[in-house]
């Protein structure tokens, strides 16, 4: 068992590396071999002569590809982690982040700050990104907040009632984004919808930060878990008389995804199907032991964004495609060839 | 296959936080040295790309087509822009796609982002220019001289300014003359399908009515749909009908197929509906606007237009 997973963690760091090295090497812009290898070399402290061509080499990698490779990585990896740990929360392989409301939610915030942002004449450019960031991540936690409260009674947390929670606040949330579309000018309303497809587009090392501290902070955490979680695929009692503490277990389950993914969504807006397909796809390769599932599935979703923004900036270049498209296009046919792979 | 074993698993989770970590330190380090020299030469840009309908018209006008090296997906007319390469939605630019074509400077309008990009784009020396894009003709007056001092066409931009106000002045004189009621309009954005949308205050659309002597019947700020009911309440004498896909008649029965109420209006019943180019309406005044104008002066007020006619054989 182990075997096979050491030869699979080989395999994902692998195809992880070769991501992250194409998304410094390739681009709209292109840059030769050689000029990368002296960036490369210059990063890491060698004394290279300077030409204009290196000095725009060494631009567009640091200040361009570097930062938004970090935030792909990110993003695609606490995606990832967190799609487990629904899925393992809720004991359904359909489950995905945006149950407990942290999706929806975020886009609540999102609305608010985009479109009463503009009603209340404009916040001003250089401040308005972070807003729309703060805003996302803050409707990302408030939601889910309420949809844990809601899922709370007698002390114990009712999974399925959370589940209905969750699903209701959506709705509601819903709502309110569609009054919020209603009420914006065209302009504002064209943000919002790109806003929805996400994009890695426009990253810098100010907004990555936070992001990259609680992925770093998600993907520690969450494997040392991984025999809660195992048990909890008994079912909560069984794991309860294992001697796990099953209530903090949800909790942190809860709070871990909220946390990653309202940060992932305040960076770089939704970007669908990395939570729902990474975790199923690596469960049927490898199993459901969590010890295992855990770390491959954050290798597999960061290469997965990766890939997908590759695409989504070479495609169309120069001008470029949201990144939730490319991955719902590269995830939905695999994972529905993975399906009827597995029934027949 | 030294470590096969039960630690296997968790060393490897500790090497992937360590990947993360060297990413991140490797980032910090980096970003401090990345900041390059910008400088932007005085003399006239030769490459520029436009982010903006009404500005790449502009452009155009004053002969400077060869100077662009791209557009954005508003800038649709004179149809030779679409031929250039594409840099996307003004508000979703990509910074590297940018790139590749070499710009020296940008033009856009405020809408133009997201900031980030810009910022990134400033720092690889293209110069942003920010031109206002608002519906009035001090903007136009000053986002047209400003593009031509920057493509060192000032001559140029100068003479197309002025056959633009020349002609605007002369719609006004026009309009003092003509005789007759005010008409009441309603300017509808026709998809095909769902309900229209009715340009409000602050647009284009409102701009182009109260220059031609009608009253915009749509209060609201902006483009709202309004139900078909409401646009019978409205009754507009004259409709004018922006379909980016017909023209003339068709666009009359795409807009009369999705809000069919709209037969009862008096605009209708008497044959009052006008079809413009939508590509006019979006992104600010640009050169074509006078004439618009005159033609809506002639659809507004068609009695008076043929005394006038008449009178200056």
């Amino acid at each position: 068992m182990l075997n096979t997973s050491y030869r699979l963690f080989v395999l994902l760091g692998t195809v992880l590396a070769v991501a992250i090295v194409l998304s410094l090497a390739l681009g709209p812009v292109s840059i030769s071999l050689q000029n990368l290898v002296m960036v490369l070399l210059r990063a890491v402290g060698f004394d290279v002569a300077s030409t204009p061509a290196l000095e725009q080499a060494q631009l567009i990698v640091s200040q361009i590809r570097l930062p938004r490779a970090l935030l792909g990585l990110a993003v695609g990896a606490v995606l990832a982690l967190s799609g487990v740990a629904m899925q393992g929360l809720f004991r359904n392989p359909l489950a995905d982040p945006g149950l407990i409301g942290v999706s929806s939610g975020a886009a609540l915030g999102a609305a608010v700050a985009i479109v009463g942002g503009a009603m209340l004449g404009g916040i001003s450019e250089a401040w308005s990104p972070y807003i729309l960031s703060i805003c996302a991540f803050a409707g990302g936690l408030g939601v889910t907040a309420l949809v844990y409260r809601l899922g709370r009674r007698d002390g114990q947390t009712h999974v399925a009632t959370m589940l209905l929670a969750g699903i209701a606040l959506a709705a509601l949330a819903g709502a309110a984004i569609g009054l919020f579309t209603y009420l914006a000018d065209d302009a504002t309303l064209r943000t919002l919808t790109f806003w929805n497809l996400g994009s890695l587009n426009g990253a810098s090392y100010a907004r990555l930060w936070p992001l990259l501290l609680i992925t770093f902070a998600v993907a520690l955490w969450l494997p040392r878990r991984a025999k809660a979680l195992n048990a909890l695929l008994l079912g909560e009692s069984e794991a309860r008389h294992l001697g796990f503490a099953v209530e903090k277990l949800k909790r942190e389950l809860v709070f871990c995804t909220a946390l990653g993914v309202g940060a992932a969504v305040a960076a770089a807006g939704m970007i669908g199907f990395i939570g729902l397909v990474v975790p199923h796809v690596l469960r049927l390769a490898v199993g459901p032991d969590h010890r295992v599932l855990l770390p491959a599935s954050a290798l597999a979703g960061a290469s997965l964004l990766l890939f997908a923004d590759l695409a989504a900036r070479l495609l169309l270049a120069p001008a470029e495609l949201p990144i939730g498209i490319v991955t719902a296009l590269i995830g939905a046919p695999f994972f529905l060839y993975l399906l009827l792979k597995s029934r027949f | 296959m030294l470590w096969i074993g039960r630690f296997a698993v968790v060393k490897q989770i500790k090497i992937f936080a360590v990947v993360l970590a060297v990413q991140c330190c490797a980032g910090l380090a980096w970003a401090a040295q990345g900041v390059a020299e910008t400088e932007v030469s005085v003399a006239a840009a030769q490459r520029v790309i436009s982010a903006g309908g009404s500005i790449s018209e502009w452009l155009v006008a004053m002969g400077a087509q060869a100077q662009l090296v791209g557009v954005d997906t508003t800038s649709l007319h004179p149809s030779s822009l679409q031929a250039l390469p594409s840099i996307g939605y003004q508000r979703q630019l990509a910074a590297e796609g940018v790139l590749t074509l070499q710009p020296q400077i940008l033009f856009g309008s405020a809408e133009m982002g997201p900031p980030p990009v810009l910022a990134q784009l400033r720092a690889a020396g293209v110069q942003i220019e920010t031109l206002p894009v608002d519906a009035d003709l001090l903007a136009v007056s000053h986002s047209v001289r400003r593009m031509g001092q920057l493509l060192g066409r000032s001559a140029e931009a100068e003479r197309v300014l002025q056959a633009f106000s020349q002609a605007m002045a002369q719609h006004n004189k026009q309009l003092d003359k003509v005789e007759g009621e005010t008409p009441r309009v309603l300017l509808v954005f026709s998809a095909g399908q769902g309900n229209p949308l009715s340009a409000g205050k602050n647009t284009v659309g409102d701009w182009l009515i109260e220059q031609s002597g009608g009253e915009n019947l749509a209060r609201h700020q902006g483009f709202k749909a309004l139900s078909s009911e409401s646009m019978l309440a409205l009754n507009p004498q004259v409709i004018i009908v922006a379909d980016r896909h017909n023209q003339g008649l068709a666009a009359l029965e795409t807009m009369l197929s999705s809000s069919p109420a709209l037969r009862h209006t008096d605009a209708v019943q008497k044959g009052r509906v006008i079809a413009i180019d939508p590509t006019l309406l979006v992104g600010g005044l640009g050169p074509r606007v006078p004439q618009q104008v005159a033609e809506l002066i002639d659809a507004f007020y068609p009695a008076t237009t043929v005394q006038v006619a008449q009178k200056s054989q």
